[in-house]
C-alpha cells in the first residue's frame, strides 16, 4: 500500500478519533476536581478540590446536594450482576455443549437464542413490565429484572462457549472415555479445565453487561433501584460534579475488575497449555 | 478346547452420508494376537477403528467382545484401549497424572496407593522411569507416544486399538518405536489391532494383516500369504510391491495389451488383471531369447534403497514398470537412459487375477 | 471425498453424531427461559397493542384505538420520522468516521499485538457507565461547554456555539461517540483477514490506491459493515437516554415515547410504538442482511 503518505494520514486520523473517543471522559475526570459544592458541572474550575469525592464516599459535610443513593443500589447492581453471570454462564455452557451435535430445531434454537441480543433493552423491558402488569406478578429486580437480565447476556455467554468449543480437540474426550471413564466424569476432569479460560469469558462478559444494564432494568425492577437506574433519576433534576467523581472511581473499578481477570486468565491458560485448543492437529 | 476369539465382527456396516464406509466387515482376532489393518487412505481403516472403539455406531452389524455383543455399549464400558495418532494426551496433567487417569477416574477405579504402584509400573515398562513428573508439553513426540500407551495399558484393556500410533514420528523414531511396540506387547501378552497406511510397518509388526480396500476386506493372512499371494489386484497395487497389468484372461495366459503372459498361480473371482513382484522381473538386452513372457520397455531411472536397487522402467504408451535387484544378489546393472529393454520373468511368478 | 475422509474430518469438530436424549436435556432450560422471558413479552407488547386503554388500566377489549392515536398525532409520527432520520445520520456517521480508523487498525498495523493494544484502547471507554459517559457530554457541548472553550481560545470562532447542545446535533454526536467503536471492531475483523498478497498483485497491475480501495477492499469488509451496521442499528433505534440527556426533551425518538408513556401508565399507546419500532428494526436487519449472505462469508 501507498504507506508514506497514507499511513502517517491515518495514524493522526485515529490519534483523533482516539480523541473523540475519549473527549467526555477527560473533561469528565478534570470536573470531577471541581470545587464543591457550589461548583456545577461546567467549566471553568471555579478551584480544584476532592470535594465530590468525599462527598460520594459520605465523608464531606451536609450540603444541599443529596448523595448519590450508591450504597443499596450498588449492592443491588452487583449482587443482580453475580446471579446474571452464574445463570447465563451456566446455561450458556450448557447448550454450548448441546450445540457440539445435530438436532432437531437446531437453527431454531440458535435464532432463539440470538434474539435475547438483537432486540432492544427497552422493548423486552416494556414487554416483561406488560406480563407482570397483567399477570398481577410483582416486579423486582432479583426476579423480573434477573430474568431479563439473562436473556440479554446468554447470546454473549453462548456464543463466546460456542467459540471455544469450535476450537475444542475433542480427542482428548473420547481417550478419557476409551480409558472407561464415564462421560460426567470426563466433563469434569478435562474437558471443563480445559474449557475454563472461555468459560471465565463469558463471565466477564456477562458480569459486565449486567452491571451497567439499565433499559431493561428500568421497567423491570420494580420500585428499588439498581445503580444505572439511580444514576438514572438524576438525569431530569439538576447534575453535580460528584456524578463525575463517580464515573471516575467506578472506570477505576472497572480496570481492577480487568485486571483481575487478566491475572486469572493468565493463570489458567498456562494450566490449560494451548494444545488442546488449537485448530491444527500437529 | 478352542478359546473364544478376543474379537468378532459380524457384518459391520458403516454409512455415511448415503455412502458405505464400511461395507459387511467379519472377521475375528485371537487372544494375544498382533493384527495390522491396512489399506489406503479413504479406505475405512479409521473409521472401523473408531467402530470397534464405540466412537462411531455401526448402521448394521454386530461387535462381540469376548463373546460379549457390544455393538450398543457405551465406550467407557467395553474395556478397550485406544492410542490415537496424535497422542490425545491431557494437556492440563503431568505424565503420571495422564498414566493414572484410567485407573483413577474410571469405571475400575482402584485406590490411591494401587494407582501410584500400578502407573509406575506401567511409566517403568514403557521406558519413561524418572519422567513421571513432567508436564506434556516438556516431553518430545516419541516420549509422548510412550506416555499414550502407558496410558492404555496401565487399565489392563482386553484389547487395544492402536490409529496410526507412529504416524507422527519422524523415520528414525519410527524404527525404534516399532520394537519397542512388539516387545511391549509380547511381555503383557495383550492383543493388538494397529491401523497403518504404510505397508512396510504392517509387513513388519502383524502376526496377521487384513487389507481394507474401500470399506471391504481385501484380504485377510499372515504376511507372508498376502505378500505373495495377494487375493485382487487392488491389494497387489497397494503392497508396492507389484507391477500390475490390465487385460483379460485366455485360456491358459493373460493378455494383456503388451503380449501374453503365461500365469503360475491363479486368484480366481476377480476382476481380470495380471501381477509380478518388482524382483522377480530380470532385464535383457533386446534380441536376447526370452523364456517366458516379456515386456519392451525404456529404461528412465534408478533409485537406491539401501539394500536394494529400484530401476524404473517406461512402456512407449506411458506405463511404469518397477524392477527391484536386491544387492545381495550380485552388483548392480547400468542401464542406459532412453534405451530400450526386455523386461522378462518366469511364468510361475505370475499371478493371475479372474 | 470418500465417507471416511469424511469420518476422519469429524475430528476437527463438524457435528455429525447425532443428538441424544442428554442433548435435548442441555439445550431446554436455555430455550425455556429465552421463550417465558423473550418471547411471551414479545407477543404480549403486541397483543396488548390491541387492548382498550382506560385512563390508568387496560383491558383486554381489543380495538385498534391506540393505533389510531397514534397515526393521529403530528407528534407521534415525528418522532418516527425522527427515530429513522436520527438512526440514518448516525449509520452514516459511524461508518465514515469509524470507516478510516477500521482501515488503519485492519490493515496497516501488521503487528497483531499493536493492533490488540489499539482495539482494548477503543474498548476502554466502555468500562465507564454508559449512562455516565452519556452526561460527560453535556459540559463538552454547553455555551460554556470545553469544545466552545477551546473552539473560542485558538481564536476559531468568536461567539459560543448555541448549536452543539440540545439540538438534534448533539444527540447525534453523542450517539455516535458511543456507538461507533461497534463499526469499527467488526469492519477491522474483516480487513484483517485479507490477504495482503492480493493487494500486492493489485499495486503490481498498476492500480492506485483509490482504486484498490473500491474494488478490493470496500467489497471484502462489506460483511464487517453489515455487521457493524447492525449492532448500531439496533443500539440507535433503541436509544432513550441519549436523547434525553442531550436535547432536552427536544428530540424525541420511539423510545423515549415508550418511556413517556410507561410514565403515565398508558400501556397501550407504549405497545403500538413498542410494534412499531420492531418492524422497522425487522425491516432494516432484512434488509442488511439480504446485502451480504453473512453465513458465507463469515
Amino acid at each position: 500500500m501507498e504507506s508514506r503518505i497514507l499511513k502517517p494520514i491515518l495514524a493522526v486520523y485515529v490519534a483523533l478519533f482516539l480523541l473523540f473517543l475519549y473527549g467526555p471522559f477527560i473533561v469528565l475526570g478534570i470536573l470531577s476536581f471541581q470545587q464543591g459544592p457550589e461548583g456545577g458541572p461546567q467549566f471553568p474550575i471555579i478551584e480544584w478540590s476532592v470535594f465530590w469525592y468525599k462527598h460520594i464516599l459520605g465523608l464531606a459535610p451536609p450540603s444541599r446536594v443529596s448523595p448519590l443513593p450508591i450504597g443499596i443500589s450498588l449492592f443491588r447492581s452487583v449482587t443482580l450482576a453475580g446471579m446474571t453471570m452464574v445463570t447465563s454462564t451456566v446455561l450458556g455452557v450448557m447448550s454450548a455443549q448441546a450445540f457440539r451435535r445435530n438436532f432437531r430445531g437446531k437453527t431454531a434454537a440458535f435464532y432463539l437464542i440470538v434474539l435475547g441480543m438483537i432486540v432492544p433493552g427497552i422493548l423486552v423491558g416494556l414487554g416483561s413490565a406488560l406480563v407482570a402488569t397483567t399477570t398481577g406478578i410483582e416486579r423486582h429486580w432479583w426476579s423480573t429484572a434477573f430474568a431479563t437480565h439473562v436473556v440479554y447476556t446468554l447470546p454473549f455467554a453462548f456464543l463466546v462457549m460456542l467459540a471455544i468449543f469450535n476450537r475444542f480437540d475433542a480427542s482428548v474426550e473420547e481417550a478419557s472415555w476409551s480409558l472407561g471413564v464415564s462421560p460426567i466424569t470426563t466433563f469434569r476432569k478435562v474437558t471443563f479445565p480445559l474449557i475454563f479460560p472461555g468459560v471465565l469469558s463469558a463471565m466477564l462478559f456477562a458480569f459486565t453487561l449486567s452491571y451497567d444494564e439499565f433499559a431493561r432494568t428500568l421497567f423491570s425492577s420494580g420500585r428499588e433501584q439498581t445503580l444505572p437506574l439511580a444514576i438514572y433519576a438524576t438525569f431530569t433534576v439538576e447534575i453535580h460534579p460528584n456524578v463525575f467523581a463517580f464515573g471516575v472511581l467506578t472506570t477505576l473499578f472497572s480496570f481492577a475488575l480487568l485486571t483481575v481477570y487478566a491475572i486469572l486468565m493468565s493463570l489458567s491458560i498456562r494450566r490449560a497449555k494451548r494444545a488442546a485448543i488449537q485448530e491444527a492437529i500437529e | 478346547m478352542s478359546e473364544e476369539p478376543i474379537l468378532r465382527l459380524d457384518g459391520l456396516t458403516k454409512d455415511f452420508g448415503g455412502q458405505a464406509a464400511l461395507s459387511e466387515v467379519s472377521f475375528s482376532v485371537e487372544r494375544g494376537e498382533y493384527v495390522a489393518l491396512l489399506g489406503p487412505s479413504g479406505a475405512g481403516k479409521t473409521t472401523l477403528l473408531r467402530t470397534i472403539a464405540g466412537f462411531e455406531t455401526p448402521s448394521r452389524g454386530k461387535i462381540f467382545l469376548s463373546g460379549q455383543d457390544v455393538t450398543r455399549a457405551p465406550v467407557h464400558q467395553r474395556g478397550i484401549g485406544f492410542v490415537f495418532q496424535n497422542f490425545a494426551l491431557f494437556p492440563h496433567l503431568t505424565v503420571m497424572n495422564n498414566v493414572a487417569f484410567g485407573i483413577r477416574n474410571g469405571v475400575n477405579r482402584l485406590p490411591e496407593a494401587e494407582v501410584r504402584t500400578r502407573a509406575l509400573e506401567a511409566i517403568d515398562l514403557v521406558g519413561l522411569k524418572g519422567l513421571e513428573g513432567r508436564n506434556i508439553g516438556q516431553i518430545s513426540g516419541g516420549q509422548k507416544q510412550r506416555v499414550a500407551l502407558a496410558r492404555t495399558l496401565v487399565i489392563r484393556p482386553k484389547l487395544v486399538l492402536l490409529d496410526e500410533p507412529l504416524g507422527a514420528l519422524d523415520a528414525n523414531l519410527r524404527l525404534r518405536m516399532r520394537a519397542e511396540l512388539r516387545r511391549i506387547r509380547e511381555q503383557l501378552g495383550i492383543p493388538f489391532l494397529h491401523v497403518t497406511g504404510s505397508e512396510i510397518e504392517a509387513l513388519a509388526m502383524g502376526d496377521r494383516l487384513i487389507v481394507l480396500d474401500q470399506g471391504r476386506i481385501g484380504q485377510f493372512g499372515t504376511p507372508a500369504e498376502v505378500y505373495n499371494r495377494p487375493a485382487s489386484a487392488n491389494v497387489a497395487r497397494f503392497l508396492n510391491r507389484y507391477n500390475v497389468f490390465e487385460g483379460a484372461l485366455e485360456g491358459q495366459a493373460f493378455a494383456s495389451q503388451y503380449g501374453r503372459f503365461p500365469y503360475g498361480v491363479r486368484m480366481a473371482g476377480q476382476k481380470p488383471a495380471y501381477a509380478v513382484r518388482y524382483d522377480r522381473v530380470v532385464v535383457k538386452e533386446t534380441g536376447a531369447a526370452a523364456q517366458g513372457p516379456a515386456l519392451r520397455a525404456n529404461y528412465v531411472a534408478s533409485e537406491y534403497l539401501g539394500a536394494a536397487i529400484m530401476n524404473f522402467f517406461e512402456t512407449d504408451d506411458g506405463k511404469v514398470v518397477e524392477v527391484e535387484h536386491h544387492l545381495s544378489n550380485g552388483p548392480p546393472t547400468i542401464f542406459a537412459p532412453g534405451r530400450a529393454y526386455d523386461l522378462t520373468w518366469k511364468p510361475d511368478d505370475g499371478i493371475v487375477f479372474g | 471425498m470418500t465417507p471416511s475422509q469424511a469420518a476422519v474430518e469429524k475430528v476437527t469438530n463438524e457435528p455429525s453424531q447425532n443428538g441424544s436424549a442428554s442433548t435435548y436435556v442441555l439445550i431446554a432450560p436455555a430455550v425455556v427461559w429465552m421463550t417465558l422471558f423473550l418471547v411471551v413479552p414479545m407477543a404480549m407488547i403486541i397483543y396488548v397493542s390491541f387492548w382498550t386503554q382506560t385512563t390508568f388500566k387496560i383491558e383486554p377489549t381489543l380495538t385498534l384505538d391506540s393505533w389510531q392515536t397514534f397515526f393521529a398525532s403530528d407528534t407521534y409520527i415525528n418522532s418516527l420520522w425522527t427515530t429513522v432520520r436520527i438512526w440514518l445520520i448516525v449509520l452514516v456517521t459511524t461508518f465514515i468516521i469509524g470507516y478510516p480508523t477500521a482501515l488503519f487498525v485492519g490493515l496497516f498495523v501488521k503487528n497483531k499485538t499493536l493492533q490488540t493494544a489499539l482495539l482494548v484502547l477503543c474498548v476502554i471507554p466502555f468500562w465507564t457507565s454508559f449512562l455516565i459517559r452519556v452526561l460527560a457530554w453535556r459540559p463538552m457541548l454547553g455555551k460554556e461547554g470545553a469544545i466552545n472553550i477551546i473552539l473560542q481560545k485558538a481564536g476559531i470562532i468568536h461567539q459560543p456555539i448555541e448549536a452543539l447542545l440540545f439540538t438534534d446535533l448533539s444527540v447525534v454526536i453523542g450517539m455516535t461517540q458511543i456507538y461507533v467503536v461497534f463499526m469499527v471492531g467488526p469492519i477491522a475483523f474483516m480487513l484483517g483477514r485479507i490477504d495482503p498478497n492480493i493487494i500486492e498483485a493489485a499495486r503490481d497491475l498498476g492500480a492506485d490506491f483509490w482504486r484498490i480501495l473500491r474494488k478490493i477492499i470496500l467489497p471484502l469488509s462489506l460483511p464487517g459493515v453489515v455487521v457493524g451496521a447492525i449492532f448500531v442499528s439496533v443500539m440507535v433505534l433503541g436509544e432513550f437516554a441519549t436523547s434525553a440527556a442531550l436535547s432536552g426533551r427536544k428530540v424525541n425518538l420511539l423510545g423515549n415515547i415508550i418511556v413517556t408513556e410507561v410514565g403515565s401508565l398508558k400501556w397501550a399507546l407504549a405497545s403500538v410504538v413498542g410494534v412499531i419500532l420492531t418492524v422497522i428494526m425487522g425491516l432494516v436487519i432484512a434488509g442488511l442482511l439480504r446485502v451480504v449472505d453473512l453465513k458465507k462469508e463469515l
